[in-house]
């Protein structure tokens, strides 16, 4: 074997620079790490130099390696990868550090992370390559585990997450198929309403099915508006209120009454959409109604603002005022009673001198 | 009042909406061509009486078939269509060719000067001025009838 002596042979030159009581050479025979040397300078590269931790990792003797190229420790599982930065390193004359799959002299295999560096002469010529070699199949493994639970985790949290996404689909059309009946249904009881009011004659009976058909119509305008907006469960007053005050001023057909708003913009929740609603439609209806008997015309302001944690709701007229024989029927007053009270909401009416003031004083966070 | 009454027809499946609805069109002053239950009779009364302006819900007796009700009245009968349905928001983006959506609930006042603001618009091809509360309009029909910069807020 003519390449084994030869790389013997550059092997015993090697160590004839390091005599037996060079601390160097004797840490490197001896260390569990395992070591080799090649010869960069003869052809493809042989071992020239493997210490005992190398022979036991691979289960090789001696003899078998000096003079072979190292890729006799690749096999079936090699990454190409890792090979081909192993082959241009080699090639290059460079460092490099890569962890890949090794085969021992019985078959099996081990991840290897192998550190491979050139070492120059005086010239600055790659002379010798030096590689260690580490065993971490151990770690391998282990990360292989963390792949493989952290690939069981995504697999679990994208079923999770797709079981999520139905539901949500699911539950978003069952609200638009409940908001849709809803509005429908207030749609039939207006129209109700409005046929029946059609048929009656007796003034008396005609005022309430309007006053009903008023009420409902603000339960109405709710619903247009509450899934108007992206949040289902806020409610925007004042939007609410140009859109009541519009509908309400445009069928009281009175020209000679002005509206003026001084809108902040506030929310409440959802779940007092329709009792706020029914408070302020009484109240509106209540200054249309009393504040400007026929002939008698004016100008109403409704305020809408937030004010030491409170929104601070105001309509006011200048109206004839309420001291008369035009008291609002007891019906709608009790129905702003027991809804503020509902809405643990104060409401005060006072002389505007002219006509007449209401405030309501609605906690912002349910709460005076 | 401006020009003659408009023929309006109803496409509604709900018997007591219909007949208030019948009222309010005859109240400012348009006529009232009858009403449609299914999509096969209003296509048929479509064809048949050429309405100026035909009101429709989205869901009739046989189904979600509004929008194609809508579609073929603005092309085949040279009608104009205006949905009145509870879901404004699945409306296709161009309307189905109709003018325009009256959003249920909808009151009597709503639809009366929906109705008075729409016969200005179809008479004298431009908008009076801005969109009535209660009407959102198609955004083809905004800009037919001069309202391209003051689009209805639709939310």
């Amino acid at each position: 074997m003519n390449d084994y002596s030869e790389a013997r042979r550059a092997g015993d030159r090697l160590a004839a620079g390091h005599g037996v009581d060079d601390p160097f050479a004797a840490a490197i025979r001896a260390t569990h790490v395992a070591m080799l040397v090649t010869d960069a300078t003869q052809a493809d590269d042989p071992i020239i130099f493997a210490n005992d931790a190398f022979l036991k990792l691979t289960g090789y003797d001696r003899d078998e390696v000096i003079g072979r190229n190292c890729r006799f420790l690749q096999g079936p599982g090699a990454d190409p990868q890792a090979v081909s930065a192993l082959r241009e390193a080699v090639a290059a004359g460079q460092d490099l550090s890569v962890e890949l799959l090794n085969y021992r002299k019985d078959g099996s295999s081990f991840w290897n992370a192998l550190s491979l560096s050139p070492v120059r002469n005086g010239a600055g010529e790659v002379v010798y390559f030096f590689a260690s070699l580490l065993d971490v199949t151990d770690k391998k493994a282990a990360e292989v585990r963390v792949r493989d639970r952290r690939d069981d985790l995504e697999q679990l949290v994208e079923a999770r997450t797709h079981e999520l996404t139905l539901a949500l689909e699911q539950k978003t059309a069952l609200l638009h198929e409940v908001d849709h009946r809803v509005k429908n249904n207030l749609q039939l009881i207006s129209s109700l309403l409005l046929l029946q009011n059609r048929r009656v004659t007796d003034p008396t009976l005609k005022a309430s099915l309007k006053g009903m058909l008023g009420r409902v119509n603000a339960i109405a305008t709710v619903h247009r508006r509450l899934f108007q907006s992206e949040d289902v469960e806020r409610f925007d007053v004042s939007a609410f209120i140009r859109d009541m005050v519009a509908d309400l001023m445009g069928s009281a057909m009175r020209d000679d009454i002005a509206v003026q708003l001084d809108l902040e913009r506030v929310d409440i929740a959802a779940s007092k959409a329709a009792p706020f609603a029914l408070v302020i439609n009484e109240l509106l209806t209540n200054a249309l109604r009393h504040g400007f008997p026929e002939g008698h015309g004016g100008r109403i302001l409704v305020g809408v603002a937030r004010q030491d944690g409170e929104f601070r709701i105001e309509i006011t007229d200048n109206g004839v005022g309420m001291d008369r024989d035009n008291r609002p029927s007891g019906f709608g007053l009790t129905i702003v009673q027991l809804l503020c009270q509902q809405l643990k909401a104060k409401w005060e009416t006072t002389d505007a001198e002219p006509g007449t003031r209401v405030i309501v004083l609605l906690p912002v966070n349910g709460a005076h | 009042m401006t020009g003659r009454a408009l023929d309006v027809l109803i496409v509604e499946d709900e018997m007591l909406l219909a007949i208030e609805l019948e009222h309010l069109i005859e109240e400012v002053g348009c006529h009232s061509l009858g009403c449609a239950m299914s999509s096969d009779e209003a296509v048929d009364l479509a064809e048949k009486l050429h309405p100026d302006l035909a009101l429709v819900d989205v869901h009739l007796s046989d189904g979600p078939t509004g929008v194609e009700v809508a579609r073929k009245i603005s092309r085949d009968c040279g009608g104009v269509a205006l949905f009145m349905t509870a879901n404004v928001k699945r409306l296709p983006d161009d309307f189905a060719g109709a003018c325009g959506v009256i959003g249920k609930p909808y009151s009597e006042h709503g639809v009366k000067t929906a109705l008075s603001y729409l016969r200005y618009c179809l008479q004298q091809g431009q908008a009076p001025g801005p969109v009535p509360v209660g009407l959102t309009l198609a955004p083809a029909y905004a800009e037919l009838w001069g309202l391209s910069d003051v689009l209805p807020k639709i939310a």
